[in-house]
């Protein structure tokens, strides 16, 4: 199974919900992604306004 | 483009790969670098680049190493970028964005494909459109995505 998106926080998940922000609102239409190695220095996180190093979808549908 | 930088400041670098394996070597790439302690940030793999990917680290250096062993990428491209030049491809544009109503479209993959319509309304949060297909002998409006469709006639009024 391909993986899911949080529609609300655009993490890219596993299970049936977000680990982080623990809604059920995933979807699978997704484009584009982001691996955040290193969220405290990454420019591109805070751009992004992410703060916690994950996996994240640039589009979601 | 500019000189290498220094430790404190960063610089965005491109990784070729083979083309549909952009975000395996990204996942590879980030593993090996959390394993290895690289100071690499960030590694961005937009659709819109097939057979690149955008990796944010202080210097090429740290990039060539931690591609060293990882499957499917190829070499860093020379030179560097900045967060400027890249930034477009954190905010992706709705696929609806240049389609207006009564534009002349065509349907390029689904159950229409090949098909030619008239753009009827254009729903840009769903990123959807209804159109009208020419041939059909009965105007439905049908509704698809936005991004299966190619723009043949910009903005026409009805004949």
């Amino acid at each position: 199974m391909s993986d899911q998106v949080c529609r609300e926080c655009h993490r890219i998940v596993t299970g049936q919900t977000c680990p982080i922000c623990g809604s059920s609102n995933l979807s699978s239409d997704w484009s584009g992604m982001v691996v955040i190695v290193d969220a405290e220095r990454s420019a591109i996180a805070k751009k992004m306004g992410i703060d916690i190093p994950d996996k994240y979808a640039l589009k979601v549908r | 483009m500019s000189d290498e930088s220094t430790s404190n400041e960063f610089a965005i670098f491109v990784v070729k790969t083979t083309a549909n394996q952009e975000r395996s070597v990204a996942n590879t790439m980030a593993q090996i670098a959390r394993k290895e302690h690289f100071d690499i940030r960030a590694i961005l793999v937009p659709d819109e680049l097939k057979g690149y990917i955008l990796v944010e680290a202080p210097d090429s250096g740290i990039v060539d190493l931690a591609i060293q062993n990882v499957a499917h990428a190829r070499t860093v491209v020379k030179g560097q970028s900045s967060l400027e030049e890249v930034s477009h491809f954190l905010t992706p544009k709705p696929t609806v964005t240049g389609i207006t109503e009564g534009a002349i479209i065509e349907v390029i993959s689904g159950p229409f494909k090949g098909e030619k319509a008239r753009v009827k309304r254009v729903d840009e949060s769903h990123e959807e459109i209804t159109v009208e297909l020419f041939d059909a002998v009965i105007p439905i409006p049908i509704t698809i995505r936005g991004d299966t469709v190619r723009v043949l006639k910009k903005e026409e009024k009805n004949a």
